[in-house]
């Protein structure tokens, strides 16, 4: 089985020091994060530019080749609501590390981003949902199954579409949780890859308590399945509850320094 | 309709290192498919052979062993003759005389008959050691320091002295170590990994994950072998891409198939030589076809059949 | 082998119609993946689908039967291809050659000498389960249906034969051993179908590259034969090998049941040369051969090759055990040093190795540990002092007369409680390593102790 692919979400318009890189086009706030989450352990990171309606395209382009060009090709996760910037952000990408991800697609407004990754020979996160989080697990299914039908007409791998079940926040939905946890068990059992923003779960919650949280949910997701999470790679309770499940799950071999590596 | 082959190919390739000077100088690993897959991908410059002899001299040796090396007077005389020997890649001297419970030869003793190898012959040298721990972690640096600028592997680094070894061989005189775990994968990754973090480059680190003769617990040693390339091409396990040397010669020439004489065998058995060429012959195959990207042989029959097995599957 | 969800939601008719009582076809598809619904349950589902998805879960590697009564053998069934994922089903057996090129003194030596290699090697009968009985083009068909005939009384043959007269009267001949009729290619393949239908036995088939062996293979598939062997061997030692994995990889990891057959690999085709056959025969033994034919088995190959099947069709998860009981090194007797250590084969293996080189005469003596290493035994109590004492009051002090009793190095501690538990007996604790046992026991001799 393939190790745990960690998507590092801290390459983020939502920060003030990101946008403002953005903006003026800036590398160093971006090679910044950058480098501490590739040195923190993951695998992709996430760019998220923003709606960027102006300049889209141009920005995306900029951004691939400014993190590909320092970090020795890091395959990126290209995240906007803007589909064009998506396109020209994949034609400077370079695939040697791996494809490039669309973040994301939907069971609804969203569906047409499959058909851009599948044109593009690219990874699409498709959320279960056609707008608001679904009912429960039928229905998320149900948007599971017509999402992979349309990529696999349009000629996609099925592993190539990760299905996200949507990480609900414990405070106020607690009685969710367990539903979603089940849904990455059948996206498993069916063979198929799964991902999504894991520490929605611990939102609002103290800063000292998040860490743990996010840890025992990896654990869990992982055990059900998983097999990617967009997280913070810096949180290091977290990394390494992944590499120890990856461990146990016999991803990856275990030798005393595990840890380091 | 024709046979739908099926290529499976990795995104993950068993690094290289490169032993000895100038044109003799060999490169292990590099392959990017199970051994001998060729019809998926690269075996690289595909498996290599040496050749043992030993600071022992010959009296120990097989009878073709000895025919093949007679007339030979002095360590330099048996080198150039092992060097010379039809089929085999590399010369490996085995420091056996160093460990305490048997000869207990003395560090500069050793040393000086590493040197008087080492100046005889042209192509790489392996140096192995007494597999005395604490010997070797005293001889094999002062072999190293004596070796400078010959590019030479030096075996092997265990868990109780890579420091020691580690450190001389490879950071302070730039030679190549050896990292050896006895069927012990998760050994072997995490020696990898402190070496690593030693300052050993991946490309000055070549592994023995253990060997036996066939029959003799080498299950062990096949799934230490599958296992090992299932995580380093399956898995892209950095820390396990080093390629494989296996001594295949000290094991299969001691146990009793290859040591009772006719007289003393059941009945049937035959030569003890044949039988001798045969284990040795065996072993180093079924180590290949697992993973080995060299093998350590001493009869003539045997570097000369391997060689040309090799030949024949690549 | 078991689908995934993906595979059989690719065959449902994804309408979604709940009638089956999922609420979409991929729930029910996973349903069926897991076992709680059955493919039945959808009314929807094509005659086509069905086919595919029988044929997907059928085996991937059949399992071939060979020879009858006893010398019935049983090839293939494997699983997987890598001993560490699961234990390998049938293990490779072997065949000497014989041929009607041979003169006769030649065949009678051959098969006079064939019963000398047979021995047991920890619990396992080792000797050469199969003849080959090969034609030679242009040579007596007569003379053939003899040999056949003296091979098929000693052993279960391979008629290696492509002249169907020849076939057909050497398969009157010996069609109630069971052999295999290994003679079917893209010139023979229909007749030779017939005629192993017709003797009920197993057909071997073969093809000058993969895609001729493909073919024919799927012609007899087609003709109705399921009863086959592949017989790989190819013109090279290299393109045997690269015949023999991807007809085991691709039944077992691509799901082409065409291969699902056990193979035949004939090294004597390949080389003359017996050192290289040694090397081409334990190639083949890794390496997905499940019956490799070579010129002659002798006991030079047959020690090491023996040893390493032994190794390779273990079960990696159960330890290889040697029986409990009193084992005499170089020519001990009643009045030898009794040795003890555990049943765990490698234990055994370098420990009997080490003491046999020491030249000492010695009782080795195995008591039941439960196939575990020294120090792991004695951790879950079954190494104590104890099951010594008790094995050997049971079964060692009626028939030894010495009263030295030398234990592992790694149990020294229980020394005092073994002296207690048998008296008259004097213990003697041996050094932690196997190797350093030559060197103890020459120097407890010189000194007079045992």
């Amino acid at each position: 089985m393939a190790k745990f692919v960690t998507i590092g979400e801290r390459i983020h318009c939502i920060s003030p020091a990101i946008r403002a890189a953005f903006d003026n086009k800036q590398p160093e706030a971006i090679l910044k994060r950058a480098k501490e989450q590739l040195d923190a352990g993951a695998t992709y990171l996430d760019v998220n530019i923003g709606p960027a309606e102006n300049n889209g395209p141009e920005l995306m382009k900029w951004a691939v080749e400014l993190i590909q060009g320092n970090f020795d090709n890091v395959p990126l996760a290209l995240d906007t609501a803007n589909k064009a910037a998506i396109e020209a952000g994949i034609s400077v990408y370079n695939r040697s590390k791996g494809k490039p991800i669309v973040n994301s697609a939907d069971a609804g407004d969203r569906m047409s981003n499959i058909d851009l990754a599948a044109a593009n020979d690219a990874i699409v996160i498709a959320l279960c949902s056609n707008g608001p989080i679904a009912a429960d697990n039928d229905e998320r299914m149900m948007h599971c199954q017509n999402m992979l039908e349309h990529g696999m007409e349009l000629g996609m791998e099925a592993t190539d579409l990760w299905f996200d079940p949507l990480f609900v926040v414990v405070k106020g939905m607690q009685d969710k949780q367990m539903e979603v946890l089940e849904a990455i068990k059948m996206f498993s059992d069916m063979g198929l890859n799964s991902t999504g923003g894991l520490s929605n779960n611990s939102n609002g919650m103290p800063k000292n308590i998040r860490p743990i949280m996010d840890s025992a949910m990896v654990a869990m997701a992982m055990m059900q399945g998983l097999t990617s999470a967009i997280v913070n790679p810096c949180d290091q309770r977290l990394m390494e509850t992944i590499k120890s499940c990856d461990v146990l799950k016999g991803n990856t071999l275990y030798a005393d320094s595990y840890l380091d590596l | 309709m024709p046979f739908n082959r099926k290529a499976h190919k990795f995104s993950a390739s068993i690094g290289t290192v490169e032993i000895g000077t100038g044109d003799k100088a060999i490169k292990l690993g590099g392959e990017n498919v199970m051994p001998f897959y060729t019809f998926d991908g690269s075996m690289g410059d595909g498996p290599k052979v040496g050749v043992e002899i030993t600071d022992l001299g010959l009296d120990a040796e097989p009878q073709g062993v000895k025919d093949y090396y007679a007339g030979c007077t002095s360590f330099a005389d048996i080198a150039k003759k092992a060097e010379a020997m039809p089929g085999g890649d590399f010369v490996v001297l085995r420091l056996a005389g160093g460990d305490p419970n048997g000869a207990n030869k003395s560090t500069e003793e050793l040393v000086a008959i590493a040197k008087e190898v080492s100046d005889a012959i042209s192509c790489p040298l392996v140096v192995e050691g007494s597999k005395n721990v604490e010997k070797d972690a005293e001889l094999l640096p002062k072999v190293a320091q004596a070796l400078e600028g010959k590019n030479v592997l030096l075996m092997s680094a265990k868990e109780e002295n890579y420091k020691a070894i580690g450190a001389a061989a490879a950071l302070a005189y730039n030679q190549k170590v050896g990292a050896e775990s006895a069927v012990d994968i998760n050994l072997a990754k995490q020696l990898n990994v402190v070496m690593t973090q030693l300052g050993v480059s991946a490309q000055s680190i070549v592994m023995n994950t253990g060997s036996a003769a066939a029959g003799y617990g080498f299950d062990y040693t096949i799934s230490t072998f599958d296992r090992v390339r299932a995580a380093a091409l399956g898995q892209d396990d950095k820390m396990l891409q080093m390629p494989i040397i296996t001594p295949v010669a000290s094991e299969t020439w001691s146990v009793k198939e290859s040591t009772a004489e006719e007289s003393d065998a059941p009945e049937f058995w035959g030569p003890v030589e044949e039988r001798g060429i045969a284990m040795e012959v065996e072993t180093a195959v079924a180590c290949l076809v697992s993973a080995s990207d060299a093998v350590i042989l001493k009869h003539p029959k045997s570097v000369a059949t391997i060689s040309e097995f090799i030949k024949s599957l690549m | 082998m078991a689908l995934s969800g993906i595979q059989i939601f690719k065959l449902t008719p994804k309408k979604n119609c709940k009638e089956c009582g999922c609420p979409t076809c991929m729930a029910f598809s996973m349903k069926v993946a897991q076992g709680a619904k059955q493919l039945s349950d959808c009314p929807y589902m094509s005659e086509d689908a069905l086919a595919q998805l029988a044929e997907a879960t059928a085996p991937p590697m059949k399992t071939i039967k060979v020879g009858a009564g006893d010398s019935e053998h049983s090839l293939g069934g494997e699983t997987v291809l890598y001993r560490h994922e699961k234990t390998f089903v049938n293990k490779t057996l072997y065949a000497t050659n014989l041929c009607s090129c041979m003169d006769d003194a030649e065949i009678d030596a051959r098969l006079e000498r064939l019963p000398q290699v047979d021995y047991e090697r920890i619990g396992e009968r080792m000797y050469t389960e199969f003849l080959n009985v090969n034609y030679k083009e242009g040579t007596d068909a007569a003379k053939y249906v003899e040999i056949a005939k003296k091979a098929a009384a000693v052993r279960p043959v391979i008629l290696s034969v492509k002249d169907e007269a020849v076939a057909k009267a050497a398969l009157d001949a010996v069609k109630d051993t069971k052999p295999v009729l290994n003679g079917a290619d893209a010139s023979n393949y229909e007749a030779f179908c017939k005629l192993a239908a017709d003797a009920g036995v197993v057909l071997g088939v073969s093809g000058k590259d993969l895609d001729e062996l493909y073919d024919t293979t799927a012609a007899l598939e087609k003709l109705g034969n399921k009863n086959l062997i592949l017989d790989v061997t190819m013109d090279t030692a290299k393109a045997t090998f690269e015949a023999a994995v991807q007809v085991r990889r691709a039944a077992l990891k691509d799901g082409d049941r065409t291969f699902g057959y056990p193979s035949i690999v004939n090294v004597n085709r390949l080389t003359d040369d017996k050192t290289m056959q040694e090397a081409l025969v334990a190639t083949f033994t890794m390496k997905y051969g499940s019956i490799v034919i070579v010129d002659e088995m002798d006991y030079a190959m047959a020690l090491p090759l023996y040893g390493l099947r032994q190794n390779l069709f273990t079960d990696p998860q159960k330890p290889m055990k040697v029986a409990p009981g009193i084992y005499p090194m170089n020519g001990a007797d009643e009045n030898s040093v009794c040795l003890t250590t555990v049943d765990f084969a490698l234990t055994y293996f370098l420990v009997s190795g080490e003491l046999e080189r020491s030249g000492v005469p010695c009782n080795l003596v195995i008591s039941d540990a439960g196939g575990l290493s020294v120090l792991t035994a004695w951790a879950a109590g079954k190494l104590s002092a104890t099951s010594v004492a008790t094995f050997f009051q049971e079964n060692v002090e009626s028939k030894i007369k010495n009263r030295t009793l030398i234990i592992p190095g790694k149990v020294a501690v229980l020394k005092g409680d073994i002296e207690a538990k048998l008296p008259g007996w004097k213990v003697i604790v041996a050094p932690l390593e196997a190797v350093q046992l030559v060197k103890f026991l020459k120097d407890l001799k010189a000194n007079g102790e045992i």
